[in-house]
């Protein structure tokens, strides 16, 4: 069964179409990349899949309440680490923010949780951001560019996440438009032309 | 719902707080406007009508000019307050909302949040106006302070949903508040007292507070003015952020589908060897040639994305 499954989704701005009737299915428990070049409607897919902007056409259906990271980090940069935290532990409504304490240690930014997320650096920013996405434990997850700015222990440590997710079941689609490590993932979807023109698993396209 | 209110008032006026140019903007400019505005005014008799009675009253231009300096000052900080905080917060709300977070709590907690602001910086302004005149009616100068700084908050609310860069809105917030207050002072506008100031946004709060102020006078009518247009300009602008904050479908189904067994014949997709997509090896499990245009696979109790015509209907 598809946690996520996209259906002849069409997507316009003025006269550019940028998605032309695409289909994406994401299985419980698998790891997708969809990669393309600049300007191919990735992140205006993830923003489909995610609620965030309607598509012209098509349907999109996603198990249970996502977790999105968006590919600009989008945080309150008035609010300390915590109080984001806080912020989205309401959205959720979850009783406990005990998952966001763990990703929070274990991305290694636990000392600057009472400092502003304004005066994080960018790669700081960006590990918030995906904490944010990941607190309350999602069935999909849509990572847009996720590891934008991470130092390589960081880097590491993402993917590590990422297998322990893909292994609870958790549906995760990444984003980027290069795919340094195509081994990591399932599979690798590539956006060309407003489809999904070429799905093939990683050991087809690894390089 | 109670929860993310409460969260979300609490969350906002922590983040006012840290406006460190608003806190800057009420400690040196407000003194500051006051200071310049009754010094290069001397205590002479200045006409103006209390045309909410018709009454035309003298009165000393000084103190009049300090009155209507304090307003030009909290009508400019209030709405640049709520506008930054407007323009700050529009993407995080966004974000927000997608996670689950009720629109309407965000939106009432915001709502209250900017008329706290209103009535502390209302507030702030009259006692800093007793350092130059203390009114007869200082109360109600106060409560004509508090009702156009909820005026211009509400003002800062809408010009923030609505203006597409951040230049135009200050400039936009600048502009109308200094035109708006500066017509009501008859002492350096020579359109003072004419019928069209009426249909101002800071006329009533001018009226209510010199009629408090100069002729003991307590005008409900002007209370009501002030709110209402604080009720419209809110209303508008709080119908055009509701309007730009997205929609996503309702989550009615478990928020973690369990894992599903094995169906025999399909492979399992988080074993990585596999080569086919699902969609195909449902359909060769089914011994069907696919899914119809539209299916997706799910339950029905999963959160669907439909286009805009779906949803129309």
């Amino acid at each position: 069964m598809s946690a996520l499954a996209a259906r002849g989704i069409c997507k316009s701005f003025g006269r550019r179409q940028v998605l032309n009737g695409l289909d994406l299915d994401v299985a419980s428990g698998e790891l997708v990349a969809v990669v393309g070049e600049n300007g191919t409607g990735k992140t205006t897919l993830l923003r489909i899949l995610a609620g965030d902007l309607r598509p012209d056409a098509g349907s999109a259906v996603v198990g249970g309440r996502p977790g999105y990271c968006p590919q600009t980090v989008v945080l309150d940069e008035a609010l300390t680490v915590d109080q984001n935290v806080r912020y989205f532990q309401a959205a959720y409504g979850i009783a406990s923010t005990g998952r966001a304490d763990e990703l929070i240690e274990r991305l290694g930014f636990a000392a600057c949780r009472g400092q502003r997320a304004g005066t994080l650096s960018g790669g700081t920013k960006q590990k918030l951001s995906l904490t944010l996405a990941l607190m309350h434990d999602p069935p999909v997850l849509l990572l847009d560019e996720p590891y934008q700015g991470f130092d390589w222990q960081t880097y590491l440590a993402f993917w590590d996440l990422t297998g322990e997710l893909r292994e609870k079941g958790t549906a995760t689609v990444v984003i980027s438009h290069l795919v340094f490590e195509h081994d990591r993932f399932d599979r690798i979807c590539h956006l060309t032309g407003g489809r999904i023109e070429e799905e093939a698993s990683s050991h087809a396209t690894a390089v | 719902m109670r929860r993310q209110f409460e969260t979300a008032i609490r969350l906002t006026l922590a983040a006012q707080v840290r406006n460190r140019f608003a806190w800057i903007l009420l400690v040196a400019f407000v003194p500051v406007w006051y200071l310049l505005a009754g010094s290069m005014t001397g205590h002479t008799g200045a006409v103006f009508k209390l045309r909410a009675t018709g009454a035309t009253l003298t009165v000393d231009g000084h103190n009049l000019i300090l009155v209507t300096a304090g307003l030009s000052a909290i009508t400019l900080i209030t709405g640049f307050v709520v506008f930054a905080a407007v323009r700050r917060s529009l993407p995080f709300d966004r974000r927000l909302v997608l996670s689950g977070y009720r629109p309407a709590a965000l939106i009432a907690a915001k709502t209250n949040a900017a008329l706290v602001q209103a009535v502390a910086i209302g507030a702030y302004a009259a006692v800093v106006l007793l350092f130059y005149w203390r009114p007869p009616g200082l109360w109600t100068v106060a409560l004509a302070f508090m009702l156009g700084a909820a005026t211009y908050a509400a003002f800062g609310l809408l010009i923030g949903v609505l203006v597409r860069g951040d230049l135009e809105g200050f400039f936009l917030i600048i502009m109308i508040s200094l035109l708006d207050t500066f017509f009501q002072n008859p002492v350096d506008n020579p359109l003072a007292n004419k019928p069209v100031l009426e249909f101002f946004p800071s006329y009533a709060p001018t009226q209510f507070a010199a009629a408090g102020a100069f002729h003991h006078q307590v005008l409900p009518g002007m209370i009501a003015l002030s709110l209402a247009w604080t009720a419209a300009l809110a209303l508008l602008g709080l119908v055009v952020l509701r309007l730009r904050m997205p929609r996503p479908a309702r989550v009615t189904g478990p928020e973690r589908p369990r894992r599903e067994a094995p169906v025999p014949g399909l492979p399992t997709p988080s074993t990585g060897n596999h080569h086919q997509t699902l969609t195909a090896a449902v359909a060769q499990a089914s011994g069907g040639s696919g899914r119809n245009p539209g299916e997706s696979g799910l339950p029905a109790d999963q959160r669907v994305v439909p286009p805009p015509a779906a949803r129309a209907g």
